[in-house]
């Protein structure tokens, strides 16, 4: 019996066999044949192929044992100026043995690392360009300072188009053996919006129940993958209860470890999507701002975040009495 | 005196050891055996719950038999590396008489599992081979994860002394310092440990210390003196006073931890304050308060901490304007201190796992609790085999297919195929 995550074993192994991102891959590809490679940073949405294409770039390049030539950090599990003191400082300055004179570092998740430590990086990645390469994966480009973005050359993924992330997923389907229904194909691609990622995941979860896959299949797995949901919690303060509320957030943080900026990011988008009357938009935004730079300063999630439950609750109580 | 009666009063022989009489004498069997050259088991484990006495009864006979204990802590044999590291001490003869080498591995419940499966395959070598006698102390010795060292042990159960074992090893200590103290009080204190020795021990120094008397008034004024009404009478000033200087005076009066109240009065606040517009003026403050805590955490300037106490106190009770009061409602017990407590075992497990699916994932531990713990659930609640095969493909001790199953039976059913 052998099981592997199926994100993993159908990751693809070469530049060649990534499918969209067309003109990247060509790209890559002419690093890997002329084995020099500039700076990098991949930014793009989750499951659109950075990570992928970085270690694919690494393979295609480096060959067989192209393991001892990289290094990959996670930024969001390793930030901090320690580690680009520490970790990346001396990888990036011992010089690579073979015939391609550098090695290459792969950061991912490169915007959740604090602005100091991107400072830090500056600094080593002008030093040691002679024996190692970065390659900085982000979702957005814009949380990454200035001046490393002017070090690097950017390049930008982009969701996956249905046809392709079918394609992609028939050939794990037909692999594994798995009965699905065409309706299957479009309630992951419904649910994935292109993150392919997720789409394999919800795949083989969905695999994993034993039925043939259908939109019904699909849904339930999706229903039980989130069930945190700021939406929700949004709803239940602004009809009134902000006890309620509260308790939606606080399983959210305690429970399921959601960040608080990912949820304050969220709540965001919500405000300016709901029927709030445009004033009372603005006054919600004044205040999730406040909060989100008290929470990049290390405040209480919860407490915080609460407070701002309390502006929610209050918003629903005025909008109901047509305020 | 800076030392605690627990050290000072240390039993000095095996018979000053309270309870577990067989217990005592079969592990004194077994350490005598050694004499005769290396018996079947080569290690004893010791277990029964904290405070009976385990740790003592080995350090006591390693000096009655006059023994060199090497004692190690938990962190040092925690991983594979660790335990290499110690073997060597082990495989040796101690001294040019043999066998005059006691290794005690203490509290050996935090091994393994989550750390390092390859832990207890190497302390199980160790088991195998050592040429002195080992003791491994734990609260559960029938916990799986120490399935296969078991094998290798004499096991040997510590039970929880009597009442009346307890009160006299009080009674003793009483004697030493020259209390006379009533049985009636000193049972009490046993009682309300739970027959945890070491704790009655300490409650026992707090309550007398300097004493010559002890009696059950003495006593029993630690039970009546609840914490939570000090707490109450605070909150009930705060939350209905309306009077910012009463509800200050009242926090500054009451000599409770500020850090606690604050989770007292978050928590009850909603409760009791239940306008929109006055709770949004109660939570702000709040939130103001939370952030002067943030300061004196980062930067210690104590001094912040009256600012601390006005957001908290005084803000909260002008914010009740237009709230109606609507009878006796109860406090409450901070609920996020409750599911802090009830989740961190929880969250612990959690970035271990998240650990293991980095490893194989090109994810981060945090992300991977996110986009791909939840589909992990999904399959090990569905499909056996697969998990199985996940598993062993992330590498996951039983703890964390617990996590991902949901519950035990499922659990086996996947630690049956694993095999």
């Amino acid at each position: 019996m052998s099981y592997e995550m199926w994100a993993e074993k159908y990751r693809p192994k070469s530049l060649n066999k990534i499918i969209n991102q067309k003109e990247i891959v060509d790209r890559l590809q002419s690093f890997a044949k002329a084995k020099n490679v500039p700076h990098c940073i991949f930014a793009g949405p989750p499951g659109t192929g950075k990570t992928t294409a970085a270690l694919c770039l690494a393979r295609d390049m480096y060959g067989k044992g192209y393991r001892e030539h990289m290094m990959e950090l996670n930024a969001s599990d390793e930030r901090g100026i320690k580690i680009v003191r520490e970790t990346v400082k001396t990888f990036a300055r011992t010089r690579s043995i073979g015939e391609i004179p550098f090695k290459i570092l792969i950061l991912d998740e490169a915007d959740n690392m604090t602005s100091d430590a991107q400072q830090a990086l500056r600094r080593t990645m002008e030093r040691f360009t002679e024996t190692c390469r970065f390659i900085m994966i982000a979702n957005y480009s814009g949380k990454i300072i200035e001046p490393l973005q002017s070090r690097c050359a950017p390049f930008r993924f982009s969701y996956m188009s249905k046809e392709d992330q079918d394609r992609y997923l028939r050939n794990i389907i037909e692999k594994e053996g798995i009965k699905i229904l065409d309706e299957g194909y479009d309630a992951i691609f419904e649910v994935s919006e292109g993150d392919l990622r997720k789409a394999t995941n919800t795949l083989q979860a969905a695999a994993s129940m034993g039925k043939v896959i259908d939109t019904e299949t699909v849904y339930s797995v999706i229903g039980r993958a989130n069930p945190a949901d700021v939406n929700e919690m949004i709803k239940t303060a602004m009809k009134g209860d902000f006890l309620g509320a509260r308790k939606q957030l606080r399983e959210m943080i305690l429970k399921y470890g959601v960040a608080g900026s990912d949820i304050i990011k969220q709540i965001h988008t919500e405000i300016f999507r709901s029927m709030l009357p445009d004033s009372w938009k603005v006054t919600l935004s004044e205040a999730i701002g406040e909060i989100d730079f008290r929470l990049v300063q290390g405040a209480d999630v919860e407490v915080q975040l609460s407070a701002l439950l309390a502006r929610m609750t209050e918003a629903g109580q005025e909008l109901k009495r047509g305020g | 005196m800076s030392t605690t009666w627990t050290q000072k009063h240390k039993p000095q022989t095996l018979n000053e050891i309270v309870g577990n009489r067989e217990a005592k004498q079969q592990f004194l069997c077994w350490l005598k055996s050694w004499s005769k050259g290396i018996p079947k088991k080569r290690a004893a484990f010791l277990h029964g719950s904290p405070g009976v006495g385990k740790t003592v009864t080995v350090e006591t006979l390693a000096k009655e038999l006059n023994m060199e204990l090497v004692e190690k802590n938990a962190s040092d044999y925690r991983t594979a590396d660790a335990i290499k590291r110690f073997a060597g001490l082990a495989s040796q003869y101690a001294t040019l008489f043999g066998g005059n080498r006691l290794i005690l591995l203490d509290e050996v419940d935090g091994i393994a599992g989550k750390e390092d499966r390859g832990g207890v395959r190497e302390l199980t070598n160790v088991l195998k081979t050592t040429r002195s006698p080992v003791v491994l102390t734990a609260n559960d010795a029938y916990n799986p994860r120490f399935s296969t060292i078991r094998k290798y042990c004499l096991v040997i159960a510590f039970k929880k002394p009597t009442i009346r074992e307890g009160v006299s090893h009080l009674k003793r200590i009483c004697a030493k310092e020259g209390i006379a103290a009533d049985e009636e009080a000193l049972k009490f204190i046993v009682e309300r440990a739970g027959r945890d020795v070491r704790s009655a021990v300490n409650d026992l120094q707090a309550l007398a210390q300097g004493k010559t008397r002890l009696a059950m008034e003495d006593v029993a004024w630690l039970a009546g003196r609840d914490r939570k009404e000090v707490i109450f009478d605070v909150m009930r000033t705060i939350l209905y006073s309306r009077d910012s200087w009463e509800a200050k005076k009242a926090v500054s009066s009451a000599d409770v931890d500020p850090d606690m109240l604050f989770h007292w009065i978050y928590e009850n606040t909603p409760y009791h304050i239940t306008d929109p517009h006055d709770l949004v003026k109660a939570m702000d403050y709040l939130a103001l308060a939370d952030i002067y805590r943030k300061r004196i955490r980062d930067t210690q300037y104590w001094t912040l901490l009256k600012y601390v106490i006005d957001f908290m106190s005084s803000g909260v009770a002008v914010s009740r304007q237009r709230t109606k009061s609507s009878g006796w409602i109860p406090f409450r017990f901070p609920e996020k201190i409750r599911m802090l407590s009830r989740t961190k075992g929880e969250r612990a497990l959690q970035k271990s796992i998240g650990m293991k699916i980095w490893k194989r994932c090109h994810i981060s531990a945090t992300r991977s609790s996110k986009e791909v713990m939840p589909y992990l659930k999904i399959i090990f609640e569905n499909n056996p085999e697969m998990a199985a095969g996940l598993s062993n493909w992330l590498d996951l001790d039983e703890d964390m297919i617990e996590y991902l199953a949901g519950n035990k039976k499922q659990t086996k059913t996947i630690v049956a195929k694993l095999a």
